[in-house]
């Protein structure tokens, strides 16, 4: 016979506890080596606390034992999926405290590949975002299709697939290959179809929606505040980017919008993604376009590089965020100091806030969402 | 009760396009390349291992200077006859790092980088190479296809 | 009455379809690699045999050379005999699936055995519960799932049993309501009658044609994804969740009986949609054009094209859409499925006695 006092009895001899999970180093789910120590009450997470630091490589302290131009091939390997604009930001810092000049071509070239580089990117986001899901390799395959395409390109005009190398203090490694422009135009072409289809498998797909709407809500305010910069900072109603509001290279000459989502959760990350790539097809299709002749390659000048001592601190829009290069100099041929504010490292940050109060299906999903390169993160 | 319909239509066209997509690329070509019996063709700018060509070489010694990683070892030897050498030259490929540096900057094109990608070795020294030796890369440059 | 004849009938055809379940396991794991790698854009597997057919004996010849591993502190009966409560229903459930027409030949007269030609059912036996007992020995293998989840000593084996329990009971709901509405049309549970109530070769009676029951071979098709644990409802099996699910502890021939489990489930879920909604055996008899008479084996090429049909429409299911959430897979069968397969069956129910 159940009495009121049996209930109550039963009621609390039934205690759950929180246990510990360890979301380890290595994990089908966290993009790299990123360890997460959650506690857990059921199937809900109580709390994160991260670990980083499983791929230091002590770049930056290399960067103190190498010559300005020797240091590019590190830079490559911070974040690895998005070189060029790695390259790119290194060099415009060596330039900005030399004070050089570069050709209008190169710059042209360089903002191509740095947006060919951002598409390339971006389709790896997209693809283990889907794959995290449990769209069982499809989304992925299809990404990585198109960007072997992309591949091809960067592999034509510098000789690596990954690891680019590509952007110098003054310019380029080499110009265009002949009949490169055609193959770009071609791409473009090619790959604009292949977007649509991604989006109609995806983007409106009910399973994908009821698994990415409302999950993994950023706050405008906590956004800013923790510095998380790029798509993420987009996607939750911050129009801010670096090509528009602190132009570099030549991107004041070319037309296209920034989005920006409203809501800051995983499904508008995701969209803010995809027409981001469509946006960079566009720029890559006016830069083709207007691609002015003159020199680009700085192949032939082999003089070892010495800035006057100072310091300089550039900034450009990396396809996750915000990537940095302060350098200080003291007049020597190698750096005193380089720093590199990785975006990252500071939109990682904001998982354990985020994290609190999703089932770890979600967090899988919060985490795809946030597309952290540990390369780049633990330098 | 409307919207609950009007979701659930909705929801089941969206699955319907996502199955148009991959039931199209069922019926396209596939793209992958039957890797150990057929191979693709590399660029021509294409970075694999470095290779020397000792007659055009000057040992101005830039290659090894400009290395970021300090992978290429050269030694000179002076003759009898006040004539420079090069005496042993040694590529370690483990700290290579495929930037192509030395390639850009050697005087004379000697140094180059080749279009060799398969290595592989079950013992480390292996991969310290003596760019001298004749048939160095031999073992690579054919690998097997089965 | 059944005479010795019957007997020896249902042992040879009982035998026959033995050895099909075996080959047509190893057919339909090739044809969902092959499937697979297509819709992905590569070739899948190509080595073994043309275009790769015999990789799945390949791939038995390899499980079965494996070490059998017991983990440390399972419970040893449930464990050693959740693999059987898996695959043992799945293959009891062929007793009742019709491959073909029955067929006679008439001029064959065995002295004792059978005095006035042999006729032979193309189906091991016609119960005249059929769909029901398809239908109910199926869900025998949830205690399968359940048993290895408990057996193995491990806690995300025993979630993920959990899981794939609460899926296949509340998937049942909607499965056996769309069988319902099939059934309230032909009057008979018997398989061999549904199949003979959808007419004629020219496929005009088929019921897939009728509105309300292609709604039904819809969620039929939906809720038999999610009986069959696949994607997707696949959250047992799920691999970027923790852990690999209920089967994580079984290697070797255990864990090959579960995969066997798995695509034998696949086949029956398949042939019954196909039998009660596609038609069954019916075909056009082309060979009657040009011999005179249909050959007898035309039926069953039929059916087992028109399963592999419905074989594939479940791989192109897996291999397009990303995962469902547990909570928003059991909501979604409560929520949607059962409404909507109440209502029609509502429908049907009004329309038929109108």
């Amino acid at each position: 016979m159940i009495t009121d006092e049996t209930a109550v009895a039963d009621a609390k001899s039934f205690e759950t506890e929180e246990f510990f999970v360890n979301m380890g180093p290595q994990h089908p789910s966290t993009h790299g080596v990123l360890y997460l120590e959650l506690k857990m009450d059921g199937e809900v997470v109580v709390e994160c606390r991260m670990h980083l630091g499983y791929l230091h490589r002590s770049i930056e302290k290399i960067a103190e034992n190498r010559t300005y131009t020797q240091f590019i091939p590190f830079t490559d390997r911070l974040d690895y999926l998005a070189s060029m604009n790695n390259n790119l930001a290194y060099v415009l810092t060596v330039e900005k405290l030399l004070g050089t000049e570069v050709p209008e071509r190169a710059q042209y070239i360089r903002v191509i590949m740095a947006e060919l580089n951002r598409v390339a990117s971006h389709l790896i986001a997209i693809g283990t975002f889907a794959q995290d899901l449990g769209a069982f390799g499809t989304p992925l395959l299809y990404c990585f299709r198109e960007r072997e395409r992309i591949v091809d390109i960067f592999d034509e005009v510098c000789g690596n697939r990954l690891t680019y190398n590509y952007i110098r203090v003054g310019g380029v490694q080499d110009d265009l290959t002949p009949g490169m422009d055609r193959k770009i135009k071609d791409l473009i072409q090619y790959l604009r179809p292949k977007i649509e289809d991604l989006d109609a498998l995806l983007t409106r797909n009910a399973i994908f929606l009821a698994r990415t709407r409302g999950i993994g809500i950023l706050p405008k305010e906590m956004a800013v505040n923790y510095g998380v910069t790029g798509p993420n900072l987009r996607g939750s109603g911050v129009r801010w980017d670096l090509r528009k509001d602190e132009p570099y290279l030549v991107y004041d000459k070319f037309q296209f919008d920034i989005p920006a989502a409203r809501n800051g959760d995983a499904w508008d990350r995701y969209r803010v993604r995809m027409e981001e790539m469509r946006q960079s097809l566009r720029i890559v299709e006016q830069a083709i376009e207007g691609l002015p002749e003159g020199q680009a390659a700085v192949k032939g000048k082999r003089a070892v590089l010495k800035p006057p001592a100072g310091e300089a601190y550039v900034r450009t829009e990396n396809p996750r965020g915000e990537l940095g290069f302060y350098i200080v100099s003291d007049g020597t041929t190698m750096p005193y100091r380089t720093k590199i504010r990785a975006p990252s490292f500071s939109n990682l940050a904001v998982i354990p806030e985020i994290a609190k109060g999703l089932k770890i299906a979600d967090l899988v999903c919060v985490l795809g969402s946030f597309d952290m390169v540990m390369g780049e993160v633990d330098r | 009760m409307m919207n609950y319909i009007a979701s659930i239509l909705v929801g089941a066209w969206s699955l319907v396009k996502g199955l148009r997509v991959t039931i199209g690329n069922m019926c396209r070509r596939a793209v992958t390349v039957q890797y150990p019996r057929q191979k693709l063709e590399m660029e021509e700018r294409y970075r694999g291992l470095v290779d020397l060509r000792r007659e055009d070489c000057i040992m101005c010694l830039q290659c090894a200077k400009t290395c970021p990683t300090g992978c290429l070892s050269i030694t000179v030897k002076t003759g009898e006859d006040k004539k420079r050498v090069l005496e042993t030259f040694t590529y370690n490929m483990e700290y290579c790092c495929f930037c192509g540096f030395c390639e850009q900057v050697c005087p004379k094109s000697a140094i180059r980088m080749s279009k060799i990608y398969e290595v592989t070795a079950y013992d480390r020294n292996r991969l310290k190479i003596d760019l001298l030796k004749e048939g160095k890369y031999d073992e690579w440059a054919n690998p097997p296809t089965e | 009455m059944a005479t010795l004849l019957d007997l020896i009938i249902m042992l040879v055809v009982g035998g026959i379809i033995l050895g099909f379940i075996a080959g047509s396991a190893m057919f339909v794991i090739w044809l969902e690699r092959k499937v697979s790698a297509h819709i992905q854009s590569r070739l899948g597997p190509m080595r073994v045999g043309w275009h790769g057919w015999l990789q799945s004996v390949a791939d038995a010849i390899k499980l079965l050379l494996k070490e059998d591993i017991r983990p440390k502190g399972v419970d040893t009966w449930v464990w050693w005999a959740a693999p059987f409560f898996a695959t043992v229903p799945s293959v009891m459930a062929f007793i009742c699936i019709p491959f073909g027409k029955p067929f006679e030949i008439r001029g064959l007269q065995i002295p004792v055995i059978a005095p006035d030609g042999l006729r032979i059912p193309m189906i091991v036996s016609d119960l005249n519960v059929g769909i029901l007992y398809i239908l109910s020995v199926t869900s025998v293998c949830v205690l399968g799932i359940f048993m290895a989840g408990w057996g193995s000593n491990n806690k995300y084996s025993l979630l993920g049993g959990f899981r794939s329990g609460a899926q296949i009971v509340s998937y049942e709901v909607p499965l056996v309501l769309s069988v319902i509405t099939v059934v309230m049309y032909v009057g008979s549970l018997s398989m061999q009658t549904i199949v003979e109530a959808q007419g004629d070769w020219y496929g005009l009676k088929w019921f897939v044609l009728r509105p309300n029951l292609a709604l039904a071979f819809i969620v039929y098709l939906i809720a038999a994804t999610a009986e069959t644990n696949r994607t997707p409802f696949d959250i047992p099996e799920a691999e970027s969740e923790l852990v690999a699910g209920f089967h994580t502890e079984y290697s070797g021939m255990k864990f090959a009986m579960f995969f066997v489990a798995e695509y034998t489930n696949v086949f029956i879920v398949s042939a019954v949609a196909a039998t009660l909604f596609l038609g069954g055996w019916q075909g056009p008899p082309i060979f009657q054009f040009i011999l005179g008479y249909d050959l007898p084996f035309m039926p069953v090429f039929w059916f087992l094209l028109k399963v592999y049909f419905v074989i594939f429409l479940l791989m192109w299911f897996r291999w397009t859409f990303p995962r469902v959430r547990v909570d928003q897979l059991t909501g979604f069968a409560w929520k949607v499925l059962t409404p909507v397969s109440f209502a029609n069956l509502a429908f049907t129910g009004w329309w038929l006695l109108r």
